[in-house]
């Protein structure tokens, strides 16, 4: 043996000198690329439960689930992405169309279970090691799979639209129509809060499908009202589309109105077909606005003999009678209203209760009664001076000028109101200025500062473009008269309009007084239903739940044989309306089976 | 205080400036009762759909009357209402608000919630400065809660009114 052999079994101890090739602890000390695809993270306080994961995932490794502790509410599914990595082979789409961002991948990539069911998990709920690991995946910016930004949809420049009534907005075409029906992601958050739960997704995918015919169908499953809705939609669903957390909400309000342009009346007719075999039984309906129609579409649909009483002389209620003409044609109306009518609803105007025939009447001649009245009288701010004939209330001169009748256009008015129906008769007077006088003289005044005001964005910027003069955060104080006749409002700046707990408790800087120059002031605030067609008698006899009928969930009142519905139920709010007529046409429809079954 | 002073102008001027929290007491406990039998004899005038409001407001009202009444006949206080105080300005407010306004024979919503915000922002001010002039004991703590309750109700009426007459909705 030598000494070579001897030594060679330690030559290796060199390297205790020597810095490792090798890691220690390989489970725990090696860490991932700074961009590596690792186990997923979900932000809880961004997720939005939409599924858009679970619907791109290739491999079905991504189901939606219900959790603890986290409630559905809108905008919210509740329910989060649970990831079975037997299944993921972590490509990252789900993390790349998911729409707010919360979920990421860590750089990790080591886990160690004994149990294979546990890796499904939940992230964010699951609590694990990498949940706040910052290295790994993220969406970069600018890398989105759909379009941030919707299609904007044409419309007439201020300089023209304030010459006439001519609608504003000019429809999507079909390309643009498409192109926007593309950037949605069927999640469906939108269907919970839309109050007729439209089949949003279905609609949208039918006008992506260019499929114009199912699109109309689908409408009409929920909405008779769609031509209408099409226009002056409140369009809650779009506060709650998944696309507006990093972009604009898909227009789904413009999305149905395209689908409305594409079709036909007659394709409209044959869509909703006949009425149903013949009941024998009738329902008499008092107001023919959205909730009334609605009620009697469905139950014409059913087979019963359904007349609809209304006092003005054409029906719509309020959506005629209250929103101008330059956003919703009157033409669109009579559509959606000559649809209901198709399936033998007969409508009957001029017809006044308690004038032209009593509730009484109804009652005794119907087997069932519906008030839809709507909310057709304005309230006044009962000011100094708010008496004299020309301090006009806005929902009476927007009848009248739907009536194309002749108010007196004052040379110089005065808005009082920070809501959709002041921007609509201060955008009313101020096409009529216009035309009479040549130029536009309309100042508006709310209570409310402009981050308060109830009216729709678009309309206030609308009106500021059209020339009306908005001046937020006044409170009237009294209408001036000099000689008999009224010369302006008088105001004070709103210091403040709610207190610390946000509750209504307004202060005014009484040094800060304005004066706003008008020969007519206009109230546009509040509004309230005509009830007077009730009688004392029956007044009485109902019971009232803080000023407002009391109903059940299906719109009936205490009296059995009387329902109510619509604004003067439920606020006032058009799809809320056909929301609530379906309702009620099922109440009633119940109501009648019942009775037909005892006998 | 001498004989002299008091015989002279500025002392009966002084003397009649001063009472008894007992005399308070007695005048806040008028106006509260004052205002229930307002809105008592206001019930069966107004609509159905609106008395709920009146009913309320009538409840509240017999609340602070009932409330006020039991302070008075509390023995432990017995001392305490014998009281000499300044009379404040608020003590004839108090008296001015017990003219009461013609509502007509039928008002509405609106007119009853003008005339209960106005009656509690006078009430919120009343209790207020009587609290701040009373001495420091159960009474002033009773002003305070007064001011408080006042205070309140009176947002919560605003509150209704906004809603009501500003925001619209409603039969």
């Amino acid at each position: 043996m030598s000494v070579r052999d001897l030594l060679s079994p330690f030559t290796a101890w060199k390297n205790l000198f020597r810095d490792p090739v090798t890691i220690a602890d390989p489970l725990n000390d090696r860490p991932g690329a700074p961009r590596y695809r690792g186990f997923h993270q979900n932000d809880m306080e961004k997720c939005i439960g939409c599924g858009t994961c679970e619907t791109i995932c290739q491999n079905g490794a991504i189901d939606m689930l219900p959790v603890e502790g986290i409630a559905t509410k809108q905008g919210d599914s509740g329910l989060r992405p649970r990831i079975d990595y037997g299944r993921c082979c972590w490509c990252a789409l789900c993390v790349d169309v998911c729409m707010t961002k919360s979920l990421t991948m860590s750089n990790a990539y080591t886990w160690v279970e004994s149990d294979p069911d546990a890796y499904r998990f939940t992230p964010g709920v699951d609590k694990k090691h990498w949940d706040n690991a910052e290295l790994g995946y993220h969406r970069p910016d600018g890398h989105q799979l759909m379009a941030k930004t919707r299609l904007h949809m044409g419309e007439m420049e201020p300089e023209a639209r304030i010459e006439s009534f001519a609608e504003i907005v000019e429809g999507y075409t079909i390309e643009q129509a498409r192109l926007e029906a593309d950037r949605c992601v069927s999640c469906g958050l939108c269907i919970a809060t839309c109050p007729a739960h439209m089949s949003i997704p279905d609609y949208i995918a039918a006008v992506r499908d260019g499929d114009y015919e199912r699109g109309l169908k689908l409408l009409y499953e929920t909405n008779p009202f769609s031509g209408i809705c099409g226009s002056v939609c409140t369009h809650k669903c779009e506060t709650t589309c998944a696309a507006r957390h990093d972009g604009d909400p898909i227009a789904i309000r413009w999305l149905k109105r395209h689908i409305m342009d594409q079709v036909s009346f007659e394709q409209c007719l044959a869509v909703v077909g006949h009425p149903g075999p013949s009941t024998g039984k009738k329902v008499a309906i008092v107001g023919a606005g959205p909730a009334g129609l609605t009620a009697a579409f469905d139950l014409a649909k059913l087979g019963h003999s359904v007349t609809v009483y209304e006092a003005l002389d054409k029906p719509g209620g309020m959506t005629r009678w209250g929103i101008p003409e330059y956003r919703l044609p009157y033409a669109r109306i009579d559509q959606d209203v000559d649809v209901i009518r198709s399936v033998g609803v007969d409508i009957r105007c001029n017809v006044r209760i308690g004038k032209d025939i009593t509730l009484e009447e109804l009652h005794k001649n119907h087997d069932a009664v519906l008030l839809a009245l709507g909310l057709q009288l304005g309230r006044a701010t009962r000011i100094p001076g708010s008496d004299h004939a020309d301090v006009r209330k806005a929902v009476d001169l927007l009848r009248q000028a739907t009536a194309y009748e002749d108010f007196g256009t004052p040379r110089q008015a005065v808005v009082i109101g920070g809501g959709n129906v002041a921007m609509d008769i201060a955008r009313t007077l101020a096409r009529l200025q216009k035309k009479q006088y040549g130029q536009v003289q309309v100042t508006l005044t709310a209570l409310e500062d402009l981050s308060h005001f109830l009216a729709d964005p678009d309309e206030i910027k609308e009106a500021g473009e059209e020339g009306v003069v908005i001046l937020d955060a006044r409170g009237p104080q009294q209408v001036v008269i000099e000689n008999g006749q009224v010369t302006g409002l008088k105001t004070w700046r709103v210091k403040a309009i709610f207190d610390e707990q946000g509750r209504f408790a307004p202060s005014y800087d009484e040094s800060d007084e304005q004066f706003h120059a008008g020969s007519m002031v206009v109230e546009a605030i509040g509004q309230m239903t005509d009830a007077s067609l009730l009688g004392e008698a029956l007044t009485e006899q109902l019971i009232w739940n803080r000023g407002r009928l009391q109903v059940d969930a299906g719109g009936c009142t205490s009296e059995p044989w009387l329902w109510a519905s619509g604004d003067m139920v439920r606020g006032p709010d058009v799809v809320s309306a056909v929301a609530d007529g379906h309702r009620v046409a099922k109440s009633i429809h119940e109501m009648i089976a019942v009775t037909e079954q005892a006998k | 205080m001498t004989q002299i002073e008091e015989g002279t102008v500025h002392g009966i001027d002084r003397l009649r400036g001063k009472t008894t929290l007992r005399e308070i007491l007695e005048v806040a406990t008028g106006f509260e009762a004052s205002a229930r039998d307002f809105y008592n004899a206001l019930i069966p005038k107004v609509s159905k759909r609106i008395r709920y409001l009146v009913e309320e407001l009538a409840a509240e009202e017999q609340g602070h009357f009932d409330l006020l009444t039991n302070l008075a006949q509390r023995t432990d206080i017995a001392e305490q209402v014998k009281t000499e105080m300044e009379r404040t300005a608020s003590d004839s407010k108090f008296s001015d608000c017990l003219h009461l306004p013609n509502l007509g024979e039928q008002p509405d919503d609106q007119a009853v919630l003008q005339y209960a915000m106005g009656r509690e922002h006078a009430a919120m001010h009343h209790y207020g400065e009587l609290a701040n002039t009373t001495p420091a004991g159960p009474i002033r703590d009773l002003f305070q809660y007064l001011a408080s309750e006042e205070t309140k109700h009176k947002l919560e009426l605003e509150k209704i009114y906004y809603a009501t007459i500003h925001r619209g909705g409603g039969v």
